[in-house]
């Protein structure tokens, strides 16, 4: 009885719920890198840092070199984030894939390990 | 009709499966996974080639324990809800431990499920043991489908898919027979096992929901800095996101929803008003986690919010202009940020009113009408009210969001779940009748404040006073928490006291001589409001005393202080002829923001005799306010919030038909033959109006003393003087005679035993001060005086 319920359990429910979990692993990871957040705020000044322009055009275009400076320095953090995030996904994701694919065939592994084993 | 659950289903035979493996049984397997794996490695890597096939064999181990694990966690631990049957709700907890070959009596499973902790959980929150309920369960496996079905009714109550311990449990003791005479002498009803499940099922939902994810690691890179904020202020949103989420319940709340609506539609700033204790911060901090968990408009989302505190802000403050500047900067910074809402707590203080405060409002006003950044100003009605009178352009830019008491099942769910939080973080265990007390206590002796707070402050008052020292926080426990803190006796006589107050009579006459009616009635009124007889939504007595002066009154409500409420200092007297202009109403009434009042004393000392003395010289709007006080037991301040006097014995005393007493007394009468003509007079005359003397619990009348009366006032004065002069060591006597003279020298009808006073300081007080000074008596003698030692 014990057998029979395993082997249902592990090529049904079980494997549903691989799926799901590494479905929501993958999801943790992006929430946990901002991933939208960033995207959406590519291009935003790095912790709002601005500067407002003064009266004059030398005030005026060194509030603007100030202003690109605190965006590039935004940009190239969260790019970095982004690519960080995108390795991370992509470790995630392939080992998913892998742990739904390797998971039907476990059980058999297991046999085939036993008899490799067992015959030198 | 389904006759009862398969016990020996694929589902049920799991369960018990996993009840025998343990929850350490998986954990174990997942370290021999790893140990396998591990020697795998060491084989491939150091064996030699011809045995490396030894590592497969290790490799099929580390495989099959992880197998293993998995399943038992994830299939035999962990059994979801099939269906919605019976047999597919039942949770493994359940299963698990049910025989299926045995008897399914009610008693068999009482007996299996008992010592889970939903079980345990029933027990304590309902002050029960095992012992006293268990022989109360039947044997017979045909009770067992009705009480089945009440299980499943619970779940669904609950919202619960599953059908748990305790569902069980709480059925199977509502639908048992025997148990019923048990829980009435335990003063149980059905309803509160009711409420005891619902407790149970929030706290399990509680641990099914999942950890709320408040953003990333880049949800902040878009919004500035911070540092003078974070001086200055404290941000809630921080206590969310690192001390855990405990307002999940109050985040769907309507007050949470007002505020995120006002945002939303584009208001700068927001009023919260409500009365202190009704939950204004904790709103705050469900709003906060909302913000965090980005369940809200774009706009909203990820906002943070930080509450500023004035003392802090003004005591950084070194020179003038200083204040104005630091406050600029925390707004200008919040404005910049970009997601900072600001909370003025006890706004109030940030518009001048109060100790501690300053008047920000014309730098507020701006930022207010610009929207540059977003407010909560929270502040109480009356604040709310003063702001708009004094500052009405200000106010009439805050869109109001008003919070009400919640009803008394949304408070009892707060505090349950604030007691677990409590337990948590005290060791304690409180139970229900704790909080159901808690709530009732708070809403008789708290009126300042509002529920759920005032109820949550006495709960936490109450853990220091754990049933017969132990962890358990009982209704006993919450009274004396109150007894405690106001001064009141809310428990029940005990068995000294109760003797006391059958004595009660004999205890006052050992201080008053004779009117034997007065103190029967006042006697009899105490004893009624302790046995819990008297309604409790009015004072425990209210005397009317009339009679000459000199005759007893103030003497009997002093009595009743010292001998009812243990002190005679337990008393507020109020002299009536001091409040005879209208105005004088507003004395009674003020809150105590400049002067004491009638309410602060009682506020103060709400465990008392208030004695109005000379009731007929106050002014008719005091004796209205008094038509109230009698028949409600409470008073309103001018602040609007109500004062009790739930715990007052009321007397008030006149000499209004005092000759009148008199004249009825010298024909003979005695006073119950001439009571009720006597109060018809007094109606007729005017002195009294009918709907005040009505109002009284009892007038009572107190008749003239006789000179033997008045012998004996003289000798209970005279142990006065010895109480002192035992100081000394030094004791008086008089002989009959002198006691004889100093009555018949001080007795005067129209001062009854007033003389008596002065009569004894003459005769007695100064004759042995002289022989003291004289050196004629020493300490250690005892003088006895006669007629013709007194010196008159």
């Amino acid at each position: 009885m014990l057998a029979v319920a395993f082997v249902r359990w592990w090529y049904g429910a079980g494997w549903k719920l691989v799926q799901k979990n590494v479905r929501k692993r993958m999801e943790r990871t992006s929430a946990s890198f901002s991933i939208p957040t960033l995207m959406r705020t590519l291009f935003a000044p790095w912790k709002r840092i601005i500067t407002s322009p003064g009266a004059g055009l030398n005030a005026y275009f060194r509030a603007m070199i100030d202003n690109t400076v605190s965006r590039f320095v935004g940009f190239t953090i969260r790019i970095f984030v982004l690519f960080a995030a995108g390795i991370c996904m992509l470790a995630v994701s392939v080992a998913g894939v892998l742990q739904i694919f390797l998971w039907p065939l476990m059980p058999f592994l297991v046999v085939a390990c036993i008899a490799k084993g067992l015959m030198p | 009709m389904n006759a009862g659950p398969n016990f020996n289903s694929l589902r049920a035979y799991k369960a018990r499966k996993a009840l025998k493996l343990g929850a350490t049984m998986p954990r174990l397997l997942q370290s021999g996974a790893v140990g396998f794996a591990l020697l795998a490695a060491a084989i491939f890597i150091m064996a030699d080639s011809d045995k490396r096939h030894v590592g497969f064999l290790a490799i099929a181990g580390a495989l099959a324990t992880f197998m293993a694990a998995v399943w038992i966690r994830d299939d035999l631990t962990d059994l979801p809800p099939e269906d919605k049957t019976l047999d597919g709700r039942l949770s493994g907890e359940v299963l698990g431990r049910l025989n299926p070959r045995a008897d399914m009596s009610p008693q068999y499973v009482w007996n299996a499920l008992v010592g889970h902790w939903q079980a345990n959980f029933f027990l304590n929150r309902l002050l029960i043991s095992n012992e006293m309920v268990t022989g109360a369960f039947s044997n017979d496996p045909n009770d067992m489908p009705a009480i089945w079905q009440a299980a499943m009714q619970y779940a669904d109550k609950g919202g619960n898919p599953e059908i748990e311990v305790g569902h069980v449990i709480g059925a199977l003791l509502n639908n048992t027979p025997g148990l019923k005479p048990f829980f009435a002498k335990l003063r149980f009803t059905p309803d509160e096992i009711d409420q005891v499940m619902a407790w149970l099922d929030r706290a399990l939902e509680a641990a099914r929901v999942e950890k709320p994810f408040f953003g990333g690691i880049g949800r902040d890179w878009s919004s500035g800095f911070t540092p003078v904020l974070n001086r200055f202020g404290h941000n809630l949103s921080f206590d969310i996101e690192h001390g855990g989420s405990q307002f999940g319940s109050l985040t769907k709340s309507a007050g949470v929803a007002a505020l995120q609506s006002s945002f939303a539609q584009g208001s700068g700033a927001v009023a919260l008003i409500g009365a202190d204790g009704i939950g204004k911060t904790s709103h705050i901090y469900a709003l906060a986690q909302l913000l965090l968990e980005g369940k809200v408009v774009p706009t909203l989302k990820y906002n943070q919010i930080i509450s500023l505190n004035p003392s802090v802000i003004i005591s950084s403050a070194q020179h003038d202009g200083e204040l104005e500047q630091i406050v600029l900067t925390l707004l200008n910074e919040a404005t910049h940020a970009g997601h900072i809402i600001l909370f003025l707590d006890d706004a109030q203080l940030f518009f001048g009113e109060g100790t501690g405060s300053f008047d920000m409002t014309q730098i507020l006003l701006p930022v207010v009408q610009s929207h540059g950044v977003r407010l909560i100003l929270a502040m109480e009605p009356h604040d709310f009210q003063r702001l708009k009178t004094k500052n009405p352009a200000f106010a009439n830019l805050l869109s109001p969001v008003t919070l009400t008491e919640q009803p008394e099942s949304e408070v009892m769910s707060i505090l349950e779940d604030t007691a677990l939080g409590l337990e948590y973080k005290r060791g304690s265990m409180v139970s229900y009748e704790a909080l159901c007390e808690a709530y009732r206590l708070s809403g008789r002796y708290d009126q300042e404040h509002a529920y759920p707070g005032k109820a949550i402050q006495l709960l936490e008052q109450s853990l220091t006073h754990g049933f017969e020292g132990s962890r358990m926080i009982t209704a006993q426990s919450v009274q004396a928490a109150v007894e405690q803190a106001r001064g009141v006796k809310v428990s029940s006589a005990n068995q000294v006291e109760a003797d006391a107050l059958l004595h009660l009579e004999d205890a006052i006459h050992e201080r008053m001589i004779n009117q034997s009616r007065a103190v029967k009635v006042v006697a009899s009124a105490l004893r009624r409001a302790r046995a819990g007889v008297s309604s409790t939504k009015r004072p425990i007595g209210s005397f009317l005393f009339l009679g000459p002066t000199g005759v007893g009154k103030t003497e009997l409500a002093k009595a009743i202080a010292a001998t009812y409420f243990g002190d005679e200092a337990n008393m507020i007297r109020l002299d009536m002829s001091e409040y005879q202009q209208p105005d004088d109403v507003q004395r009674l009434l003020s809150n105590g923001e400049h002067d004491a009042s009638l309410i602060v004393s009682v506020r103060q000392q709400p465990f008392t005799v208030l004695l109005l003395d000379e009731i007929e010289k106050a002014h008719p709007n005091i004796l209205n306010l008094l038509l109230q006080l009698l028949d409600e037991g409470e008073l309103t301040d001018s602040a609007g919030r109500p004062a009790s006097f739930r715990d007052c014995v009321i007397i008030a005393t006149s000499n209004a038909g005092a000759s009148s007493i008199r004249e009825h007394i010298e024909r003979g009468e005695e006073l119950e033959e001439f009571e009720k003509e006597f109060t018809d007079e007094l109606i007729n005359s005017n002195q009294f109006k009918p709907e005040l003397l009505n109002r009284f619990d009892e007038i009572v009348l107190f008749r003239p003393l006789k000179p033997d009366e008045l012998a004996q006032v003289v000798l209970l004065m005279l142990d006065g003087i010895n109480k002192t002069l035992a100081n000394q060591n030094i004791s008086v006597e008089l002989t009959p005679a002198a006691i004889a003279v100093i009555v018949e020298k001080g007795n005067d009808p129209r001062l009854g035993a007033r003389p008596m006073r002065r009569m004894l300081q003459r005769a007695v007080e100064d004759g042995i001060a002289g022989r003291i000074l004289r050196g004629e008596t020493q300490p250690g003698d005892h003088v006895v005086l006669d007629a013709g030692d007194l010196a008159i």
